[in-house]
Protein backbone atom coordinates (compact mmCIF):
# COMPACT_ATOMS: atom_id res chain seq x y z
CA UNK A 1 0.00 0.00 0.00
CA UNK A 2 1.12 3.60 -0.73
CA UNK A 3 0.32 6.05 1.64
CA UNK A 4 -0.91 8.34 -0.68
CA UNK A 5 -1.47 11.97 0.41
CA UNK A 6 -2.74 12.91 -2.96
CA UNK A 7 -6.18 13.92 -3.32
CA UNK A 8 -8.11 10.67 -3.93
CA UNK A 9 -11.93 10.48 -4.66
CA UNK A 10 -13.84 11.44 -1.52
CA UNK A 11 -17.00 13.74 -1.20
CA UNK A 12 -18.80 15.42 1.41
CA UNK A 13 -22.54 14.24 2.18
CA UNK A 14 -25.56 16.49 2.56
CA UNK A 15 -28.45 15.82 3.64
CA UNK A 16 -31.79 18.34 3.71
CA UNK A 17 -35.03 17.53 5.41
CA UNK A 18 -34.85 13.78 4.84
CA UNK A 19 -37.81 12.05 6.43
CA UNK A 20 -38.71 8.19 5.95
CA UNK A 21 -42.12 7.19 6.51
CA UNK A 22 -43.01 3.60 5.99
CA UNK A 23 -46.29 2.50 4.70
CA UNK A 24 -46.60 -1.63 5.48
CA UNK A 25 -49.83 -2.64 3.48
CA UNK A 26 -53.13 -2.11 5.22
CA UNK A 27 -51.25 -0.68 8.37
CA UNK A 28 -51.02 2.90 9.93
CA UNK A 29 -47.82 4.19 8.42
CA UNK A 30 -44.72 4.22 10.24
CA UNK A 31 -42.18 7.21 10.62
CA UNK A 32 -38.85 5.79 10.57
CA UNK A 33 -36.94 9.44 10.41
CA UNK A 34 -37.87 12.50 11.25
CA UNK A 35 -37.23 15.16 8.49
CA UNK A 36 -33.38 15.55 9.74
CA UNK A 37 -30.41 17.47 8.02
CA UNK A 38 -26.95 16.88 8.44
CA UNK A 39 -24.12 18.09 6.42
CA UNK A 40 -20.54 15.86 6.38
CA UNK A 41 -17.10 16.86 5.29
CA UNK A 42 -15.48 15.48 2.39
CA UNK A 43 -12.96 12.86 4.85
CA UNK A 44 -14.71 12.82 8.18
CA UNK A 45 -15.31 9.54 10.00
CA UNK A 46 -19.10 9.83 11.67
CA UNK A 47 -20.67 7.43 13.49
CA UNK A 48 -24.30 7.00 14.49
CA UNK A 49 -25.91 5.66 17.57
CA UNK A 50 -29.21 5.49 18.96
CA UNK A 51 -31.87 3.26 20.25
CA UNK A 52 -32.76 0.25 18.16
CA UNK A 53 -35.23 1.29 15.58
CA UNK A 54 -34.22 5.12 15.67
CA UNK A 55 -34.10 5.04 12.22
CA UNK A 56 -29.85 4.96 12.18
CA UNK A 57 -29.93 1.97 9.80
CA UNK A 58 -32.86 3.63 7.57
CA UNK A 59 -30.29 6.43 6.95
CA UNK A 60 -27.79 4.90 5.87
CA UNK A 61 -30.07 3.09 3.58
CA UNK A 62 -31.03 6.03 2.08
CA UNK A 63 -27.66 7.10 1.40
CA UNK A 64 -26.89 3.83 -0.41
CA UNK A 65 -30.11 4.19 -2.43
CA UNK A 66 -31.67 1.35 -1.30
CA UNK A 67 -34.83 3.06 0.16
CA UNK A 68 -36.12 6.49 -1.40
CA UNK A 69 -36.52 9.06 1.41
CA UNK A 70 -40.45 10.03 1.60
CA UNK A 71 -39.60 13.90 1.74
CA UNK A 72 -36.60 15.76 1.31
CA UNK A 73 -32.69 14.49 -0.08
CA UNK A 74 -29.63 13.55 0.31
CA UNK A 75 -26.91 14.62 -1.94
CA UNK A 76 -23.44 13.02 -2.38
CA UNK A 77 -20.60 15.72 -3.39
CA UNK A 78 -23.66 18.16 -4.57
CA UNK A 79 -25.66 15.01 -6.72
CA UNK A 80 -28.75 13.74 -5.22
CA UNK A 81 -28.69 10.04 -4.39
CA UNK A 82 -31.14 8.05 -6.93
CA UNK A 83 -30.21 4.23 -6.51
CA UNK A 84 -27.18 1.75 -5.52
CA UNK A 85 -23.98 2.99 -7.05
CA UNK A 86 -20.87 1.22 -6.92
CA UNK A 87 -19.62 4.78 -5.75
CA UNK A 88 -21.40 4.80 -2.65
CA UNK A 89 -19.21 1.53 -0.92
CA UNK A 90 -20.86 -0.53 1.81
CA UNK A 91 -19.66 -2.58 4.35
CA UNK A 92 -22.70 -5.00 5.93
CA UNK A 93 -23.10 -6.41 9.39
CA UNK A 94 -22.84 -10.19 8.28
CA UNK A 95 -20.38 -9.16 5.52
CA UNK A 96 -22.01 -10.02 2.49
CA UNK A 97 -19.43 -11.68 0.57
CA UNK A 98 -19.72 -14.21 -2.41
CA UNK A 99 -19.80 -17.44 -1.35
CA UNK A 100 -18.64 -18.92 -5.13
CA UNK A 101 -16.07 -16.79 -5.06
CA UNK A 102 -12.80 -17.28 -3.40
CA UNK A 103 -11.38 -14.31 -1.36
CA UNK A 104 -9.30 -12.43 -3.99
CA UNK A 105 -11.90 -12.56 -6.29
CA UNK A 106 -15.09 -10.89 -3.93
CA UNK A 107 -12.22 -8.42 -3.13
CA UNK A 108 -11.88 -8.36 -7.24
CA UNK A 109 -15.69 -7.90 -7.92
CA UNK A 110 -16.45 -4.25 -8.23
CA UNK A 111 -13.06 -3.82 -10.27
CA UNK A 112 -14.27 -6.14 -12.65
CA UNK A 113 -17.54 -4.26 -12.55
CA UNK A 114 -15.23 -0.77 -13.14
CA UNK A 115 -14.51 -2.54 -16.48
CA UNK A 116 -10.68 -3.39 -15.02
CA UNK A 117 -8.63 -6.18 -17.15
CA UNK A 118 -7.88 -9.48 -15.05
CA UNK A 119 -4.37 -9.17 -14.43
CA UNK A 120 -4.80 -6.06 -13.02
CA UNK A 121 -7.55 -6.34 -10.84
CA UNK A 122 -5.84 -9.20 -8.96
CA UNK A 123 -3.21 -6.91 -8.53
CA UNK A 124 -5.28 -4.41 -7.14
CA UNK A 125 -7.52 -6.56 -4.63
CA UNK A 126 -4.23 -8.30 -3.39
CA UNK A 127 -2.74 -4.85 -2.88
CA UNK A 128 -5.54 -4.37 -0.83
CA UNK A 129 -5.70 -7.57 1.19
CA UNK A 130 -2.49 -7.06 1.96
CA UNK A 131 -3.77 -4.21 3.35
CA UNK A 132 -5.89 -5.61 5.71
CA UNK A 133 -3.15 -9.11 6.55
CA UNK A 134 -4.81 -11.50 4.67
CA UNK A 135 -2.49 -11.77 1.21
CA UNK A 136 -1.78 -15.34 2.25
CA UNK A 137 -5.66 -16.37 2.16
CA UNK A 138 -6.40 -15.11 -1.46
CA UNK A 139 -6.98 -18.37 -2.92
CA UNK A 140 -8.91 -19.30 0.12
CA UNK A 141 -12.99 -20.10 -0.31
CA UNK A 142 -14.96 -17.72 1.43
CA UNK A 143 -16.61 -20.12 3.97
CA UNK A 144 -13.02 -21.26 5.03
CA UNK A 145 -12.81 -18.32 7.09
CA UNK A 146 -14.02 -17.03 10.66
CA UNK A 147 -16.15 -13.54 10.81
CA UNK A 148 -13.79 -11.42 11.56
CA UNK A 149 -11.33 -12.65 8.68
CA UNK A 150 -14.91 -12.45 6.40
CA UNK A 151 -15.15 -8.91 7.92
CA UNK A 152 -11.71 -8.04 6.81
CA UNK A 153 -12.32 -9.37 3.42
CA UNK A 154 -15.39 -6.99 2.95
CA UNK A 155 -13.29 -4.10 4.46
CA UNK A 156 -10.65 -4.84 1.59
CA UNK A 157 -13.24 -5.26 -1.07
CA UNK A 158 -15.05 -1.27 -0.59
CA UNK A 159 -11.91 0.29 -0.26
CA UNK A 160 -10.47 -1.24 -3.31
CA UNK A 161 -13.18 -0.28 -5.44
CA UNK A 162 -12.11 3.40 -4.68
CA UNK A 163 -15.52 4.91 -3.83
CA UNK A 164 -16.44 8.38 -2.50
CA UNK A 165 -18.02 7.58 0.10
CA UNK A 166 -18.85 4.61 2.39
CA UNK A 167 -21.17 3.39 4.89
CA UNK A 168 -21.38 0.88 7.55
CA UNK A 169 -24.30 -0.62 8.96
CA UNK A 170 -22.73 -2.18 12.22
CA UNK A 171 -19.50 -4.14 10.82
CA UNK A 172 -18.39 -5.35 14.00
CA UNK A 173 -21.73 -6.03 15.63
CA UNK A 174 -21.49 -9.94 15.38
CA UNK A 175 -17.91 -10.32 16.15
CA UNK A 176 -16.34 -11.19 19.79
CA UNK A 177 -14.97 -8.62 21.56
CA UNK A 178 -11.32 -9.27 20.92
CA UNK A 179 -11.70 -9.32 17.18
CA UNK A 180 -13.99 -6.24 17.41
CA UNK A 181 -10.92 -4.31 18.71
CA UNK A 182 -8.78 -5.64 16.33
CA UNK A 183 -10.62 -4.75 13.47
CA UNK A 184 -11.80 -1.53 15.17
CA UNK A 185 -7.72 -0.53 15.17
CA UNK A 186 -7.06 -2.43 11.65
CA UNK A 187 -10.24 0.13 10.25
CA UNK A 188 -8.85 3.15 11.78
CA UNK A 189 -5.37 2.76 10.50
CA UNK A 190 -6.93 2.08 6.95
CA UNK A 191 -9.34 5.22 6.99
CA UNK A 192 -5.76 7.13 8.21
CA UNK A 193 -4.10 6.30 5.29
CA UNK A 194 -7.20 5.99 2.84
CA UNK A 195 -9.26 9.24 4.03
CA UNK A 196 -12.70 8.39 2.31
CA UNK A 197 -15.70 9.82 3.87
CA UNK A 198 -17.38 6.92 6.27
CA UNK A 199 -20.62 6.63 7.92
CA UNK A 200 -20.75 4.51 10.35
CA UNK A 201 -23.44 2.59 12.28
CA UNK A 202 -22.95 1.23 15.82
CA UNK A 203 -24.60 0.34 18.66
CA UNK A 204 -21.34 0.77 21.10
CA UNK A 205 -20.49 4.17 22.01
CA UNK A 206 -16.87 3.14 22.99
CA UNK A 207 -16.44 2.14 19.38
CA UNK A 208 -18.06 5.28 18.16
CA UNK A 209 -15.87 7.68 20.03
CA UNK A 210 -13.07 5.26 19.76
CA UNK A 211 -13.22 5.89 15.38
CA UNK A 212 -14.78 8.99 14.98
CA UNK A 213 -14.49 12.42 14.17
CA UNK A 214 -17.98 13.39 14.74
CA UNK A 215 -20.72 10.94 17.09
CA UNK A 216 -24.33 11.48 15.86
CA UNK A 217 -26.53 10.34 18.72
CA UNK A 218 -30.24 9.71 17.49
CA UNK A 219 -33.26 10.12 19.27
CA UNK A 220 -35.75 7.17 19.87
CA UNK A 221 -38.30 6.31 16.92
CA UNK A 222 -39.08 8.67 15.10
CA UNK A 223 -35.59 9.20 15.15
CA UNK A 224 -33.96 12.43 14.31
CA UNK A 225 -30.71 14.41 15.71
CA UNK A 226 -30.54 14.59 19.25
CA UNK A 227 -26.68 14.85 19.60
CA UNK A 228 -23.65 16.15 17.27
CA UNK A 229 -20.83 15.72 19.14
CA UNK A 230 -16.98 16.44 17.78
CA UNK A 231 -14.43 14.32 19.48
CA UNK A 232 -11.21 15.89 19.34
CA UNK A 233 -8.84 13.50 20.54
CA UNK A 234 -5.94 12.81 18.61
CA UNK A 235 -5.42 8.76 17.21
CA UNK A 236 -5.07 6.41 18.70
CA UNK A 237 -7.46 6.96 21.46
CA UNK A 238 -6.96 5.48 24.74
CA UNK A 239 -10.52 3.92 26.55
CA UNK A 240 -9.26 4.69 29.95
CA UNK A 241 -8.31 8.17 29.59
CA UNK A 242 -10.33 10.55 31.63
CA UNK A 243 -10.70 12.73 28.01
CA UNK A 244 -12.21 9.52 26.88
CA UNK A 245 -14.28 8.77 29.82
CA UNK A 246 -15.90 12.67 29.31
CA UNK A 247 -17.20 12.31 25.99
CA UNK A 248 -18.30 8.73 26.97
CA UNK A 249 -20.46 10.39 29.50
CA UNK A 250 -21.97 13.22 27.39
CA UNK A 251 -23.19 10.47 24.66
CA UNK A 252 -24.24 8.37 27.65
CA UNK A 253 -26.35 11.09 29.24
CA UNK A 254 -28.23 11.84 25.71
CA UNK A 255 -28.44 7.91 24.88
CA UNK A 256 -29.93 6.99 28.06
CA UNK A 257 -33.33 9.33 28.25
CA UNK A 258 -34.03 8.02 24.68
CA UNK A 259 -33.32 4.15 25.98
CA UNK A 260 -35.74 5.33 28.58
CA UNK A 261 -37.85 6.56 26.19
CA UNK A 262 -37.92 3.10 23.98
CA UNK A 263 -38.18 1.11 27.24
CA UNK A 264 -41.41 2.77 27.98
CA UNK A 265 -42.88 2.42 24.51
CA UNK A 266 -41.87 -1.41 24.58
CA UNK A 267 -43.48 -1.61 27.89
CA UNK A 268 -40.91 -1.03 30.59
CA UNK A 269 -41.21 0.67 33.88
CA UNK A 270 -39.14 3.50 32.44
CA UNK A 271 -36.33 3.75 34.93
CA UNK A 272 -32.70 3.05 33.62
CA UNK A 273 -29.19 3.43 35.84
CA UNK A 274 -26.14 3.31 34.01
CA UNK B 1 -9.61 -36.72 -8.10
CA UNK B 2 -10.63 -39.29 -5.71
CA UNK B 3 -7.98 -41.45 -5.08
CA UNK B 4 -8.86 -45.21 -6.17
CA UNK B 5 -9.43 -46.48 -2.22
CA UNK B 6 -12.04 -43.91 -1.99
CA UNK B 7 -13.23 -44.86 -5.70
CA UNK B 8 -13.72 -48.72 -4.47
CA UNK B 9 -15.16 -47.63 -1.05
CA UNK B 10 -17.79 -45.73 -2.65
CA UNK B 11 -18.61 -48.71 -4.86
CA UNK B 12 -18.54 -51.39 -2.44
CA UNK B 13 -21.93 -51.08 -0.94
CA UNK B 14 -23.57 -51.07 -3.99
CA UNK B 15 -21.91 -54.70 -5.03
CA UNK B 16 -22.87 -56.21 -1.69
CA UNK B 17 -26.83 -55.18 -2.38
CA UNK B 18 -26.17 -56.47 -6.10
CA UNK B 19 -24.69 -59.92 -4.96
CA UNK B 20 -27.57 -59.37 -2.34
CA UNK B 21 -30.30 -59.04 -5.16
CA UNK B 22 -28.76 -62.27 -7.08
CA UNK B 23 -29.02 -64.72 -4.21
CA UNK B 24 -32.68 -63.82 -3.60
CA UNK B 25 -33.12 -63.90 -7.31
CA UNK B 26 -31.48 -67.74 -7.74
CA UNK B 27 -33.25 -68.61 -4.05
CA UNK B 28 -36.79 -67.57 -5.67
CA UNK B 29 -35.78 -69.29 -9.24
CA UNK B 30 -35.20 -72.53 -6.93
CA UNK B 31 -38.20 -72.55 -4.34
CA UNK B 32 -40.62 -71.30 -7.22
CA UNK B 33 -39.08 -73.61 -9.97
CA UNK B 34 -40.32 -70.78 -12.15
CA UNK B 35 -40.46 -71.53 -15.74
CA UNK B 36 -37.72 -69.71 -17.63
CA UNK B 37 -39.96 -67.41 -19.69
CA UNK B 38 -41.20 -66.12 -16.75
CA UNK B 39 -38.32 -66.04 -14.44
CA UNK B 40 -34.75 -67.20 -15.67
CA UNK B 41 -32.23 -67.92 -13.35
CA UNK B 42 -29.22 -65.34 -13.23
CA UNK B 43 -27.11 -66.92 -15.10
CA UNK B 44 -28.99 -67.33 -18.00
CA UNK B 45 -29.62 -63.26 -17.80
CA UNK B 46 -25.87 -63.21 -17.14
CA UNK B 47 -25.44 -64.80 -20.53
CA UNK B 48 -28.07 -62.82 -22.33
CA UNK B 49 -26.37 -59.48 -21.18
CA UNK B 50 -23.05 -60.60 -22.32
CA UNK B 51 -24.12 -61.29 -25.76
CA UNK B 52 -26.48 -58.30 -25.85
CA UNK B 53 -23.27 -56.23 -25.08
CA UNK B 54 -20.58 -58.28 -27.85
CA UNK B 55 -23.29 -57.59 -30.90
CA UNK B 56 -23.62 -53.98 -29.11
CA UNK B 57 -27.17 -54.19 -29.46
CA UNK B 58 -27.60 -53.08 -26.07
CA UNK B 59 -25.83 -50.18 -26.93
CA UNK B 60 -27.85 -49.18 -29.58
CA UNK B 61 -30.50 -49.23 -27.19
CA UNK B 62 -29.04 -47.33 -24.54
CA UNK B 63 -27.49 -44.76 -26.87
CA UNK B 64 -31.28 -44.32 -28.15
CA UNK B 65 -32.97 -44.03 -24.86
CA UNK B 66 -30.45 -41.58 -23.78
CA UNK B 67 -29.93 -39.74 -26.50
CA UNK B 68 -33.89 -38.87 -26.09
CA UNK B 69 -33.30 -38.12 -22.34
CA UNK B 70 -30.57 -36.09 -22.67
CA UNK B 71 -31.98 -33.70 -25.90
CA UNK B 72 -35.48 -33.47 -23.82
CA UNK B 73 -34.00 -32.45 -21.14
CA UNK B 74 -31.64 -29.81 -21.77
CA UNK B 75 -34.57 -28.22 -23.99
CA UNK B 76 -36.61 -28.28 -20.30
CA UNK B 77 -33.50 -26.81 -18.94
CA UNK B 78 -33.74 -24.15 -21.65
CA UNK B 79 -36.86 -23.64 -21.08
CA UNK B 80 -36.91 -23.99 -17.21
CA UNK B 81 -34.38 -22.03 -16.00
CA UNK B 82 -34.99 -18.53 -18.00
CA UNK B 83 -38.65 -19.02 -16.80
CA UNK B 84 -37.73 -19.83 -13.24
CA UNK B 85 -35.23 -16.96 -12.69
CA UNK B 86 -38.24 -14.77 -14.02
CA UNK B 87 -40.74 -16.23 -11.62
CA UNK B 88 -38.48 -16.15 -8.85
CA UNK B 89 -37.33 -12.55 -8.76
CA UNK B 90 -40.63 -10.58 -10.30
CA UNK B 91 -43.61 -11.58 -7.45
CA UNK B 92 -46.39 -10.41 -10.12
CA UNK B 93 -44.89 -12.84 -12.81
CA UNK B 94 -44.85 -15.69 -10.78
CA UNK B 95 -48.64 -14.86 -9.11
CA UNK B 96 -49.55 -14.43 -13.09
CA UNK B 97 -47.66 -17.69 -14.04
CA UNK B 98 -48.05 -20.01 -11.11
CA UNK B 99 -51.14 -21.13 -11.16
CA UNK B 100 -50.66 -22.43 -14.70
CA UNK B 101 -48.03 -24.37 -13.36
CA UNK B 102 -49.70 -25.93 -10.39
CA UNK B 103 -52.64 -27.16 -12.52
CA UNK B 104 -50.38 -29.01 -15.17
CA UNK B 105 -47.75 -30.25 -12.31
CA UNK B 106 -49.63 -33.22 -10.69
CA UNK B 107 -50.94 -34.30 -14.35
CA UNK B 108 -48.54 -37.22 -14.37
CA UNK B 109 -45.86 -37.17 -17.82
CA UNK B 110 -47.77 -40.72 -18.62
CA UNK B 111 -50.74 -39.48 -18.77
CA UNK B 112 -49.54 -37.23 -21.19
CA UNK B 113 -48.16 -40.64 -23.26
CA UNK B 114 -51.49 -40.89 -25.38
CA UNK B 115 -52.23 -37.36 -26.72
CA UNK B 116 -47.75 -37.21 -27.50
CA UNK B 117 -48.82 -40.53 -29.54
CA UNK B 118 -52.13 -38.87 -30.80
CA UNK B 119 -50.35 -35.20 -32.05
CA UNK B 120 -46.94 -36.70 -32.95
CA UNK B 121 -47.36 -40.18 -34.32
CA UNK B 122 -44.81 -42.90 -32.50
CA UNK B 123 -41.70 -40.77 -33.60
CA UNK B 124 -38.66 -39.20 -31.80
CA UNK B 125 -41.31 -36.04 -31.35
CA UNK B 126 -43.28 -37.70 -29.14
CA UNK B 127 -41.27 -39.28 -26.81
CA UNK B 128 -39.10 -35.56 -26.42
CA UNK B 129 -42.44 -34.20 -25.69
CA UNK B 130 -43.49 -36.73 -22.84
CA UNK B 131 -39.88 -36.18 -21.66
CA UNK B 132 -39.85 -32.62 -21.95
CA UNK B 133 -42.92 -32.84 -19.40
CA UNK B 134 -41.38 -35.01 -17.07
CA UNK B 135 -37.95 -32.91 -16.56
CA UNK B 136 -39.96 -30.10 -16.67
CA UNK B 137 -41.48 -29.12 -13.55
CA UNK B 138 -38.11 -29.89 -11.23
CA UNK B 139 -36.11 -27.69 -12.77
CA UNK B 140 -38.60 -24.72 -12.97
CA UNK B 141 -39.63 -25.47 -9.52
CA UNK B 142 -35.75 -25.94 -7.72
CA UNK B 143 -34.88 -22.76 -9.87
CA UNK B 144 -37.57 -20.37 -8.60
CA UNK B 145 -37.14 -21.41 -5.06
CA UNK B 146 -33.06 -21.33 -5.38
CA UNK B 147 -33.86 -17.64 -6.65
CA UNK B 148 -35.79 -16.80 -3.45
CA UNK B 149 -33.70 -17.98 -1.41
CA UNK B 150 -30.41 -15.60 -2.49
CA UNK B 151 -29.89 -13.69 0.18
CA UNK B 152 -31.17 -9.76 -0.11
CA UNK B 153 -28.22 -8.58 1.10
CA UNK B 154 -25.93 -10.42 -1.52
CA UNK B 155 -28.56 -8.83 -3.77
CA UNK B 156 -28.00 -5.21 -2.15
CA UNK B 157 -23.87 -6.26 -2.15
CA UNK B 158 -24.02 -6.74 -5.91
CA UNK B 159 -25.94 -3.46 -6.37
CA UNK B 160 -22.65 -1.22 -4.04
CA UNK B 161 -20.51 -3.17 -6.18
CA UNK B 162 -21.51 -2.43 -9.55
CA UNK B 163 -24.41 -4.76 -10.95
CA UNK B 164 -26.73 -1.91 -12.00
CA UNK B 165 -28.65 -3.06 -14.37
CA UNK B 166 -31.04 -6.36 -13.60
CA UNK B 167 -29.24 -8.30 -16.31
CA UNK B 168 -25.96 -7.60 -14.37
CA UNK B 169 -27.52 -8.71 -11.00
CA UNK B 170 -28.63 -11.71 -12.50
CA UNK B 171 -25.51 -13.03 -14.30
CA UNK B 172 -23.00 -11.79 -11.19
CA UNK B 173 -25.15 -12.75 -8.50
CA UNK B 174 -28.64 -14.08 -8.70
CA UNK B 175 -27.76 -17.07 -11.06
CA UNK B 176 -24.34 -18.14 -9.08
CA UNK B 177 -26.43 -17.85 -6.08
CA UNK B 178 -29.52 -19.84 -7.26
CA UNK B 179 -26.81 -22.29 -8.47
CA UNK B 180 -26.20 -24.91 -6.32
CA UNK B 181 -30.15 -25.49 -5.92
CA UNK B 182 -30.84 -25.68 -9.86
CA UNK B 183 -28.38 -28.05 -10.03
CA UNK B 184 -30.13 -30.50 -7.65
CA UNK B 185 -33.14 -29.64 -9.93
CA UNK B 186 -31.40 -30.79 -12.78
CA UNK B 187 -30.50 -33.92 -11.24
CA UNK B 188 -33.72 -35.07 -9.98
CA UNK B 189 -35.25 -34.00 -13.15
CA UNK B 190 -32.88 -36.76 -15.13
CA UNK B 191 -33.97 -38.92 -12.36
CA UNK B 192 -37.83 -38.37 -13.49
CA UNK B 193 -36.66 -38.34 -17.31
CA UNK B 194 -34.94 -41.41 -17.44
CA UNK B 195 -37.92 -43.29 -15.29
CA UNK B 196 -40.55 -41.16 -17.87
CA UNK B 197 -38.95 -42.63 -21.06
CA UNK B 198 -39.45 -46.28 -20.14
CA UNK B 199 -42.80 -46.10 -19.77
CA UNK B 200 -42.80 -44.04 -23.19
CA UNK B 201 -40.47 -46.45 -24.87
CA UNK B 202 -42.61 -49.22 -23.71
CA UNK B 203 -45.86 -48.00 -25.78
CA UNK B 204 -44.62 -47.40 -29.15
CA UNK B 205 -40.68 -47.57 -30.11
CA UNK B 206 -38.23 -49.54 -32.27
CA UNK B 207 -35.94 -49.31 -30.37
CA UNK B 208 -34.77 -48.09 -26.57
CA UNK B 209 -34.26 -49.66 -23.28
CA UNK B 210 -38.19 -49.66 -22.79
CA UNK B 211 -38.84 -51.45 -26.43
CA UNK B 212 -36.52 -53.95 -24.99
CA UNK B 213 -38.10 -55.10 -21.73
CA UNK B 214 -41.69 -54.68 -24.14
CA UNK B 215 -40.37 -56.63 -26.90
CA UNK B 216 -38.98 -59.36 -23.91
CA UNK B 217 -42.57 -59.24 -22.50
CA UNK B 218 -44.13 -60.20 -26.26
CA UNK B 219 -42.15 -62.50 -27.34
CA UNK B 220 -42.21 -64.34 -23.77
CA UNK B 221 -37.99 -63.68 -23.40
CA UNK B 222 -38.09 -62.31 -20.02
CA UNK B 223 -34.33 -62.79 -19.75
CA UNK B 224 -34.55 -60.23 -21.99
CA UNK B 225 -36.65 -58.04 -19.64
CA UNK B 226 -34.31 -58.54 -16.97
CA UNK B 227 -31.74 -57.50 -18.74
CA UNK B 228 -33.20 -53.87 -19.94
CA UNK B 229 -34.21 -53.35 -15.78
CA UNK B 230 -30.64 -54.28 -15.01
CA UNK B 231 -29.18 -51.77 -17.65
CA UNK B 232 -31.83 -49.11 -16.34
CA UNK B 233 -30.74 -49.34 -12.80
CA UNK B 234 -26.86 -49.44 -13.63
CA UNK B 235 -27.41 -46.36 -15.93
CA UNK B 236 -29.64 -44.91 -12.96
CA UNK B 237 -26.74 -44.90 -10.87
CA UNK B 238 -24.09 -44.20 -12.88
CA UNK B 239 -25.93 -40.91 -13.80
CA UNK B 240 -26.34 -39.70 -10.59
CA UNK B 241 -23.06 -40.51 -9.71
CA UNK B 242 -22.06 -38.28 -12.45
CA UNK B 243 -24.47 -35.68 -11.04
CA UNK B 244 -22.84 -35.61 -7.65
CA UNK B 245 -19.46 -34.89 -8.80
CA UNK B 246 -21.14 -31.57 -10.33
CA UNK B 247 -22.97 -30.78 -7.64
CA UNK B 248 -19.85 -30.86 -5.23
CA UNK B 249 -18.05 -28.64 -7.63
CA UNK B 250 -21.49 -25.76 -7.53
CA UNK B 251 -22.19 -25.98 -3.97
CA UNK B 252 -19.69 -24.01 -1.55
CA UNK B 253 -20.46 -25.70 1.97
CA UNK B 254 -22.76 -24.28 4.21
Amino acid sequence: MTETTAPMNTKGISIHELGVTFTPEGSEPVEALRPTSMEIEPGEFIALVGPSGCGKSTLLNVLAGFIKPSVGRALVGGDPITKPNIDHGMVFQDYALFPWLNVIDNVAFGLERQGMALAERHDRAREYLEMVGLKDFADKRVNELSGGMKQRVAIARVFATDPSIILMDEPFGALDALTRRFLQHQLLDIWQKNRKTVVFVTHSVQEAIYLASRVIVMTARPGRVKLDQTVDLPHPRDFASAEFRDYEKIIYDQLDEELAKTFKLEGGQGMFHD
Amino acid sequence: MKPPAKTAASILPYLWAAIFIVVVWQLVVVFTKAHVALLPPPLLAAETFAHLVATGELFVHVGASLGRVVSAWVLSALVAIPLGLAMGRWRRFEHLVDPVVELFRPISPLAWIPLAILWFGIGETGKIFIIFIATFFPILLNTVSGVKSVDPVLIRAGQVLGCETDQALFRKVILPAAMPTIVVGLRISFGTGWAAIIAAELVAAQVGLGYLIADGMEILRSDLVLVGMVAIGILGVAIDAVFRIVNDRYSWGG
